[in-house]
């Protein structure tokens, strides 16, 4: 083998520049696809860490209640005693939260907006105390002081909120404006309650445009409920990727105890209120999600993203292995005199057939190598960087205002791997021909 | 024609009381009653509607449809008729649901009743039959002037199995006339709502009820929360002849935008 590595590294210095080029051309299409995938993980990233942070646990116990048919109340009822049983039967838990959930309008004094009000309390949710990063003035009001104010630590009192800064803008309100809050009750009579703004945090893109926190027993005012009550038991896992199994063994775990559970849909509680006010049943069911189904409307973008990335490194996929194919042409044609001799003092059809492939396969290990290291150190350099999106609309798409990116030597490997076989496969072709090349002949080839 | 005669007896016995100073309980009661029983009409009804909304930043909104009700069995239907972006959009309430058609999916999703009828600041009752008496428990606030005329200012509080948006409702009811001028509707934090006054009545011949029905021409809704916007409601050509037997139909209200 070494022999073919001397003779193929040879062969590739001999022609300088064309090895320069193709090197550069794998090395432009891997450090791309390296840089899409980074952009792919980064923002699956993003979407957990917010979707955790924001909208759900890991895994949720959540339901609905049903006084009439037509009813669909995301409410639990003896939430205290099914939290304490969740906990019994989730040992893996690292902690849980429970918080009431609501869709209601709120109102300032310049503008109104709908909302999921959801109701926290502050003091046990370390997590989102820790996710949430308050805005500075200036990112929400003209003119605004360059530091934060407010205090998150605040929304464990009474009749407070804390929104998000695209909120605030759109509200045009500033910490210490009032809001008021507006949605029918459980008996479905309008209802208000006016709360102060206490914090404005940083966006955490789509899902931060339509989620404002509020102390829990505000949304349980607002809506009437009672105070053994709440919406959702958000369970945080030492382990998130155990998530699905958690789920799967909960369920079972749950109906054995007596619960009446809903069948499973991949979906946010909002996407089913249409479907529970249709179905005959009257009382309280669970309903357990896991972190995904909570942002499953949110799937196309990640979707969207690497489906691009297919169509986009496909056709350079295409481009690359017409170039390499048209380059170990010209190799083979430019050495055919060479195959003929070589072939002549006794180098067999397969030595041959493997020479070239070796030239192919080290041409494209040096390309997707360089490509590999170029495209993971920009892709970490950029996440480094923190670089801030000012466009809203695509901070929506990427869930965040900073630009994240996330590689993991798994792509790089991947990648790299993809390349050099395309090249490999690439020389074939031209590979199989020299290969076949009667000595007699390839000796004679005017070249 | 006995109830219309009855009503013209009590309106001057209940002014009579006014001036004496307020009314008790029996007659505040009768007062709603009579609000009701002025605008209820025992046969169908149809009724071309002009919707104007105006929202602060926003563009102005106008929507012309037509209502149709048969208030003897509690059905209401409601067709868009412009602008053509609305046009075969409808609402329709049967036993007590609330459905709309978009005529852009041809989808039928049921809604609240508190549904803000083409996103506006008025509600299905709006449109409806007038059910206070039924609905609300009245109590006499005061007397008091609104403008040049003299009102009954009656609270309202919605009775525990009322099915109603608003739990409390005041209600200014002209001392000389009966006629509604103005209502106020607050959430149940107390908060006020939205204002509505009804600045012009109209009376028309009932054939199926023998006596005059009472309809406001005009409704001017305020959303006392969004301060800035506001609805009017212009109601005209009331018919009330007999409909066709099967007009209260998903299918009825979904041929007309074919």
């Amino acid at each position: 083998m070494g022999l073919y590595l001397t003779i193929a590294l040879r062969n590739l210095l001999q022609a300088r520049r064309r090895t320069a080029l193709l090197v550069s051309a794998l090395a432009g299409v891997t450090m791309l696809l390296v840089l899409l995938m980074a952009l792919s993980h980064g923002l699956t990233e993003t979407m957990i860490r917010s979707a955790t942070a924001v909208t759900s646990g890991h895994v949720n116990v959540a339901g609905f209640s049903k006084n009439k048919a037509t009813d669909a109340w995301p409410v639990l009822h003896g939430v205290a005693a099914l939290r304490e049983q969740v906990a019994g039967l989730v040992p893996e838990a690292e902690s849980l939260v429970v918080r009431d959930r609501a869709w209601a309008k709120v109102v300032s004094d310049r503008s109104s907006m709908y909302v999921s009000p959801t109701g926290v309390d502050i003091r046990e949710e370390a997590r989102l105390r820790e996710a949430i990063v308050l805005a500075k003035e200036r990112e929400y009001k003209k003119d605004g002081r360059d530091g934060v104010v407010g205090d998150l630590a605040r929304l464990a009192e009474p009749r407070t909120a804390v929104v998000f800064a695209g909120q605030a803008k759109r509200l045009a309100v500033e910490v210490g404006d009032v809001l008021t809050v507006t949605a029918p009750t459980g008996a479905g009579r309008t209802n208000t309650v006016d709360v102060t703004v206490v914090a404005i945090a940083k966006d955490f893109g789509y899902l931060s445009s339509w989620v404002i926190f509020l102390p829990r027993q505000d949304v349980k005012d607002l809506y009437q409920y009672g105070d053994d009550t709440g919406s959702v038991i958000q369970i945080y896992l030492r382990d998130p990727a155990q998530s699905e199994i958690v789920m799967g063994r909960l369920r079972e775990d749950l109906l054995g105890a007596g619960h009446e559970l809903m069948d499973h849909e991949p979906n946010p509680f909002f996407f089913k209120f249409e479907r529970v006010a249709g179905e005959d049943w009257t009382g309280q069911k669970l309903d357990l999600t896991v972190w995904s189904d909570e942002v499953s409307f949110l799937k196309w973008i990640v979707t969207a993203l690497d489906a691009l990335s297919f169509v986009l490194v496909g056709i350079l996929m295409v481009i690359i292995a017409v170039g390499i194919t048209n380059s170990m042409w010209i190799a083979v044609r430019e050495r055919t005199r060479e195959v003929g001799t070589v072939r002549a003092i006794g180098m067999r059809r397969r030595q041959v057939l493997t020479l070239f492939l070796v030239e192919a396969l080290l041409l494209g290990l040096m390309g997707t190598l360089l490509g590999g290291a170029l495209g993971a150190g920009l892709a970490v350099g950029l996440d480094a960087a923190h670089i801030h999106i000012e466009t809203e609309a695509v901070q929506i798409v990427l869930l965040s205002d900073v630009l994240n990116l996330s590689v993991t030597p798994g792509q790089v490997l991947w990648s790299m791997a993809v390349f050099t076989l395309l090249t490999a496969l690439s020389a074939l072709g031209p590979a199989v021909r020299a290969a076949r090349m009667q000595p007699v002949t390839a000796i004679h080839h005017a070249g | 024609m006995l109830r219309a005669i009855a009503a013209l007896a009590v309106l001057p016995a209940l002014a009579g009381l006014a001036r004496a100073g307020g009314l008790d309980p029996a007659q505040t009661q009768a007062v709603v009653k009579e609000l009701d029983d002025r605008q209820r009409n025992s046969g169908d009804y149809k009724a071309m509607v002009f919707l104007e909304r105006k929202e602060k930043d926003k563009n102005d909104l106008v929507y012309q449809l037509v209502i149709y009700r048969r208030d003897q069995d509690d059905k209401l239907m409601m067709l868009f008729l412009k602008p053509k972006a609305e046009a075969g959009r409808g609402y329709l309430r049967i036993d007590k649901n609330l459905f709309m058609y978009d005529p852009t999916t041809g989808k039928w999703d049921r809604r609240t009743e508190r549904e803000r009828i083409g996103g506006t600041d008025s509600r299905r009752q709006d449109y409806d039959e007038s059910r206070l008496a039924e609905e609300y428990a009245p109590t006499y606030v005061a007397e008091e002037a609104l403008g040049q005329f003299k009102v009954h200012h009656i609270r309202l509080d919605a009775k525990k199995e009322a099915d109603v948006a608003f739990p409390v409702m005041h209600v200014w009811v002209d001392q000389a006339t009966g006629n509604l001028l103005k209502s106020q509707e607050h959430a149940q934090s107390g908060k006020l709502m939205r204002t509505s006054y009804y600045p012009k009545w109209e009376r028309m011949f009932s054939k199926s009820k023998g006596a005059d029905i009472y309809f406001p021409r005009e409704m001017r809704i305020f959303d006392e929360v969004e301060k800035g916007n506001r609805t009017t409601i212009v109601i005209e050509k009331v018919d009330l002849n007999p409909l066709e037997a099967n007009i209260f139909t998903k299918a009825w209200l979904e041929a007309r935008s074919r």
